[in-house]
């Protein structure tokens, strides 16, 4: 809902209220960032505000371009994967996986089964933790610090299944190009699904503390609102899409790994709120616990001899190559040129967050200055993935 | 399947109790961690435990290396150097220095080590105050409590085993890659002789060649092979390639 930005609902008396009316003020550009305490990651939101209201908004990225692209093209194959862990911090092995895939299709080989339903156990890790952070982050942007420790606290537990898994916490560097780097270990086998349960009661305490109290609820609802047609112009994807009802999910549309096996369901609401995205990714959480049982169960099946990485040439056959897979964020892409030497031609990232940010403008237009870190926490900022 | 939490909330303002049900969940959770141990862990007087393959820095067994830089070829950011040291017998051998101010801490090193001499280590406080101290040569590297578990394998399998219906593990994958050399554009200089980390290459006299006069060709004993590349790299005529097995 947009807040009418008139002076009519002045409560004056009608001889004042038409001087006010010829009353012009100045608007103000405002620089939010790039060191800001709403800013998680160096970009800065420039608003122009009339009074307390926001009229315009305008996204500035770029303080943290690395030359991540250009990087890739003079390093051979298996290196480029630690670099595609630090994209994104929280949501590295998704991008691992989406590296490793992609030359998977150049290549034309498929990787062991085993191997796929690990990736899909260790990308629901992700998602859960990645959401997590942004919980966190999210609890302290509206002033909640209770929620901050308390995600913080839950996460660890996830961090401490990487450890695990694969001896990093948070730069895994696990995916390879034909499979995983290691067989799940027994620590980790024994651990998930504790941690899953134990993960799906402490979820509820968390719901009770922002649900349950009106204040908070009442700072999301209704503010940052999108329609359905301008989430589509503006290319949102993720669930921040999904909060404005456009009901899509590669998990579940365009199935890669093992995800057409598992049994899940892609939450969609239509309330194109802050508060409709924060709900979807809550249910995005419990909905990853059972996709995490199920492959558990299916990796079980396979044994503990089951092959888990092929070996892969060093050389990609020339040819152009195109992978999306869903990230905790949205739809990431990558699209490889390679050109029959170890290295790649050209490797080039879309990451979900450069196009999410677009929206910032439609988005934030209209609120109060105070509502601005709340309608951008909704979004997930991460500024490794969108500078590149 | 049905959704776990879109199906109780929102709930009703009369069941949200305003401020009141969040405000009994604090009052639960701090009655109870005031009977249970803390989660948080004092970190310089205790640390957490870490599982054995933890990705730590790097670790270096010295008599199991050979000092084939097959870590320094594998390292994205370069930060290994083959340098030359005197072993246990005084002896003049390859073997890497690391340096820590760069490394990324990939576990690539340990991970295509053909002869598992480096591993990954539990060991995580490297701070130094000069960068000079962040260079750990070979004998630094050194961990004492190495255990089976601080090794990485590099266990693949091959993807026509999967095909043959034999999807079997090969532990010490380059077993199943071999050099090929080409031997008319060989020149017999022995290079790949003496740049051979495992002494796998012998030079043996085959055919003539066009001035009429015995050649020299290499030969490389498969068994001894750990396929490091170092005779593909070095060979001056750029007549030695490995053959995949895939």
């Amino acid at each position: 809902m947009v807040v009418e930005n008139t002076i009519d609902t002045f409560d004056a008396p009608p001889e004042e209220r038409i001087s006010r009316e010829r009353f012009e003020t100045d608007q103000m550009w405002i620089y939010m960032g790039p060191q800001h305490p709403f800013s998680h990651g160096l970009w800065t939101l420039k608003i122009k505000v009339d009074g307390e209201i926001v009229t315009d908004a305008e996204p500035v990225i770029g303080y943290l371009h690395r030359g991540w692209e250009k990087e890739a093209e003079n390093r051979t194959y298996p290196k480029i994967i630690p670099m595609a862990d630090r994209l994104c911090y929280s949501a590295s092995m998704t991008y691992t996986h989406l590296y490793c895939m992609t030359v998977e299709k150049a290549l034309g080989i498929e990787a062991p089964d085993k191997a796929k339903y690990i990736r899909v156990v260790a990308d629901e890790i992700c998602r859960i933790q990645s959401h997590l952070m942004w919980l966190a982050a999210m609890g302290t942007d509206l002033g909640n610090l209770t929620i901050f420790l308390w995600a913080m606290r839950e996460r660890e537990y996830w961090l401490d299944l990487n450890v695990r898994l694969c001896g990093q916490r948070m730069t895994t560097n696990y995916p390879r190009i034909g499979g995983v780097r290691n067989d799940t270990t027994e620590l980790f086998d024994r651990d998930v699904l504790r941690v899953t349960e134990l993960f799906e009661k402490r979820l509820w305490d968390i719901i009770d503390m922002i649900d349950d109290s009106s204040i908070y609820v009442s700072r999301m609802k209704n503010i940052g609102c999108l329609t359905r047609e301008q989430c589509a112009n503006l290319g949102l994807t993720g669930p921040a899409m999904r909060g404005c009802g456009l009901d899509f999910d590669l998990r579940r549309d365009m199935p890669y790994s093992k995800y057409a096996e598992m049994d899940f369901e892609v939450p969609v609401l239509q309330d194109g709120d802050a508060y409709a995205r924060y709900r979807v990714r809550i249910e995005e959480m419990f909905q990853s616990c059972l996709i995490i049982k199920q492959a558990m169960r299916k990796i079980k099946a396979l044994g503990k001899n089951a092959p888990y990485r092929v070996k892969v040439p060093s050389k990609v056959p020339a040819g152009r190559t195109f992978c999306k897979l869903e990230d905790p964020r949205g739809e990431s892409m990558m699209y490889l040129v390679s050109d029959g030497t170890d290295k790649p031609y050209r490797l080039k990232v879309r990451a979900p967050l450069f196009t999410n940010l677009s929206a910032s403008k439609p988005m934030v237009k209209g609120c109060r200055v105070a509502d601005v870190p709340v309608v951008m926490a909704m979004i997930d900022v991460c500024m490794g993935e969108s500078d590149r | 399947m049905a959704m776990k939490y879109l199906d109780k909330y929102p709930r009703s303002t009369a069941k949200t109790l305003w401020v009141l049900k969040p405000l009994w969940s604090t009052i639960k959770l701090f009655s109870k961690t005031v009977v249970r141990r803390p989660v948080t862990i004092q970190y310089p007087y205790e640390k957490e435990w870490l599982p054995d393959n933890y990705r730590g820095r790097p670790g270096l067994r010295f008599d199991m290396c050979v000092g084939c830089g097959v870590c320094a070829r594998a390292c994205p950011t370069g930060c290994i150097k083959m340098i030359e040291v005197p072993d246990d017998d005084g002896k003049m051998v390859m073997r890497p220095e690391i340096f820590l101010g760069r490394c990324a801490f990939c576990g690539y090193c340990a991970e295509f080590c053909p002869t598992n001499a480096m591993t990954v280590t539990p060991e995580y406080e490297l701070a130094e105050f000069y960068k000079k101290n962040l260079f750990w040569g070979p004998r630094r590297l050194n961990f004492e409590d190495t255990t089976p578990e601080m090794e990485v394998h590099y266990e693949v399998t091959l993807q026509s085993d999967i095909d043959a219906g034999n999807p079997e593990r090969r532990v010490h994958v380059f077993d199943v890659d071999n050099p090929v050399v080409k031997e008319d554009a060989c020149i017999g200089c022995r290079k790949c002789e003496k740049v051979c980390p495992v002494g796998a290459v012998t030079m043996i006299e085959k055919g003539l060649n066009e001035r009429g006069k015995p050649k020299l060709v290499p030969v490389f004993d498969h068994d001894k092979c750990i396929c490091c590349e170092q005779c593909v790299i070095d060979c001056p005529k750029s007549c030695i390639h490995i053959e995949e097995a895939l």
